[in-house]
């Protein structure tokens, strides 16, 4: 395949059979219980050094409680995937977990400072471009092509190629696939094996789920098997692609899981005064830091009251059967 | 007897933009926003049944607020009463096999191909001066809908003779087929630019930009004056119809009650006559 232009950003080679052995010698096919606390899930599962990435952000389904966990267990030098994002990143940049990251779309302040100010390496890409890549992973494949990225400076600085496809004989992009060592997906629903429910617009999760050597399921009920089994259409993730599952009603706090929580309008204020004036380091100080876990942040900083508003805000139910 | 209508910029480039959108067609769009909030008011106009789509796989919601990501009800009120929750990829699928007509954006910078800047603006790539938030949905946007729209104030330093970066992208260099050379569908492009003294399209041999109608508060010196490049001009100039009072009520009370989006900009004011 003739190869016309190169992007020159930096990117990981795909590795689709290195994929499969670790799929081999690492997932469990057992149906086994997966539960655990989420310092368990961060400290077993992401290591400094991995590429991480999560479903949906921080103000709606993101992991937030699992992005706080690493946050507070200090883990280093990741490679984030951020795509249609908000503050997620700017969290882990203040948090100092990251050296790199993938360009869908983020919130500008701490993220564009710390990119002005050369502290953190990017590749450009688009919100679509990270989900397909992922998607390319999901499928074990090396790489897809795709109908955009070409003739853009996006192009010029991902790692996309633009080829002769030779079917048509017409010019085509391609774009490397991604496996993530580490995906992040707060859901709904799941069973103590990590059989999951998600309810709502998508965005990514089974391509994120699916592309990951590790995948880590924060839930807001765990249900059971035999529930799971009574209604198998609901199922988005199946239990063998998941690594932890840890129990964590609130999990998407500040942000909101529609049908049963809204946001934290107060608190997202608070996270955003604190992006603006480049403090984020003394909100993470208040609520990951001074607290030890998820539950201790929610008793401490958070109250009963407020979670009984939140849930009151939410209007709207259909659509989400939990 | 006439009476002054006062409106900000915002609102007259989300009511031209509404103005421009068809029954039957098909529209992608960012969450939030004047793209989003467009489309809303041309539902609740003459387009009621109009389909839209966000890039999250919302398939053409009724919402209870285009506010934006963070909203003042239920964290579903975008999403409510849609025809299908499915994923961004699915809407990336469907735009790829040419169902999505328009797709509406903003942008930092426009050049006089259509391309689009929204990742930075001053210094290099590598580090750059200031720094957004970058492609997002947009790139997908302009490479696969049939025709975008384009919504840009009218300021020297957006309608740039070149870009600094081509986040999305236009007509490139305008030479015949370099859409197309560089993979993107056949037949595709920006349609429109629209801002808050005229609308521009695109000359079909040169792909340039070509002032198409101007506001009645503005002169084509007025426009020239605020563009770094020159664009073609129609012969005859069309004229911008202003907002009506009924569209300025629909967006303060239904769509953007908060003033959100619609706040944004310098404040304008037309007499229509009787």
């Amino acid at each position: 395949m003739e190869v016309l232009a190169s992007g020159k950003g930096v990117y990981r080679a795909p590795d689709p059979d290195g994929h499969r052995e670790w799929v081999r010698t690492h997932k469990s096919r057992e149906l086994k219980s997966k539960v655990m606390s989420e310092r368990e899930a961060i400290e077993r599962f992401v290591s400094d050094g991995d590429y991480l990435g999560y479903d949906l952000c921080m103000v709606r389904r993101g992991p937030v409680a699992l992005y706080r966990e690493i946050i507070r267990q200090r883990k280093k030098n990741l490679w984030l995937a951020v795509r249609f994002s908000l503050l997620d990143p700017a969290l882990f940049i203040a948090g100092g977990c990251i050296s790199r990251i993938d360009i869908g779309w983020f919130s500008p302040g701490t993220t564009s400072r710390a990119m002005e100010q050369g502290k953190v390496k990017f590749t450009e890409w688009s919100n679509s471009a990270m989900v397909y890549r992922q998607l390319a992973g999901a499928m074990g494949l090396p790489f897809l092509p795709l109908r955009y990225l070409g003739g853009s400076d996006v192009f010029a600085h991902s790692g996309a190629k633009l080829v002769r496809d030779p079917f048509t004989g017409k010019e085509i992009c391609l774009v490397p696939a991604l496996n993530l060592d580490v995906a992040l997906v707060h859901v709904y629903q799941c069973d103590e094996y990590g059989n999951a429910r998600i309810f709502g617009p998508g965005l990514s999760p089974l391509e994120t789920a699916t592309c990951a050597r590790k995948l880590i399921l924060s839930t807001e009920e765990i249900i059971s098997n035999e529930e799971i089994r009574r209604a198998p259409n609901l199922t988005t993730i199946p239990y063998y692609l998941v690594d932890a599952v840890v129990h964590l009603p609130f999990g998407s706090y500040p942000g909101s899981m529609p049908g049963l929580y809204g946001i934290d309008t107060e608190h997202i204020a608070e996270m955003t005064m604190a992006d603006r004036s480049d403090s984020l380091e003394a909100y993470l100080e208040k609520w990951v830091y001074s607290v030890e876990s998820h539950t201790d942040m929610l008793e401490k900083r958070v109250g009963a009251r407020k979670l009984v508003e939140l849930m009151k805000k939410e209007t709207i139910k259909e659509g989400y059967h939990a | 007897m006439s009476s002054e209508l006062s409106f900000t910029q915002s609102e007259h480039m989300i009511c031209t933009l509404a103005n421009l959108i068809e029954k039957d067609k098909s529209y992608w769009v960012a969450i939030g926003g004047q793209p989003l909030m467009s489309v809303l008011l041309a539902r609740r106009q003459h387009a009621p049944n109009v389909c839209y789509v966000v890039e999250d796989g919302t398939v053409s919601p009724q919402p209870t607020t285009a506010s934006a990501l963070i909203p003042p009800g239920a964290s579903g009120g975008p999403y409510y009463r849609a025809i299908a929750w499915k994923d961004m990829n699915t809407m990336g699928f469907h735009c790829a096999l040419g169902y999505y007509d328009y797709g509406i954006l903003d942008c930092l910078e426009v050049d006089m191909y259509g391309n689009i800047n929204s990742s930075f603006l001053g210094g290099e790539w590598e580090q750059p001066k200031r720094r957004f938030g970058g492609a997002g949905g947009a790139n997908e946007i302009a490479s696969m809908c049939w025709r975008t729209i384009i919504v840009a104030e009218q300021e020297k330093r957006r309608y740039r003779q070149r870009v600094q970066f081509i986040t999305s992208p236009g007509y490139l260099d305008g030479s015949p087929q370099a859409r197309e050379r560089a993979g993107l569908p056949a037949g595709t492009g920006p349609y429109r630019v629209v801002s808050d003294k005229a609308i521009f399209g695109f000359d079909e041999e040169s792909k340039r930009m070509k002032l198409l109608a101007l506001t009645p508060w503005a002169t084509v010196e007025d426009v020239l004056g605020e563009m770094e490049f020159e664009p073609l001009i129609a012969e005859p100039l069309g004229r911008v119809t202003p907002p009506t009072g009924e569209q300025l009520a629909i967006l303060r009370t239904e769509i953007d009650p908060e003033g959100r989006i619609v706040g944004r900009g310098q404040w304008l004011s037309f007499t229509p006559e009787n």
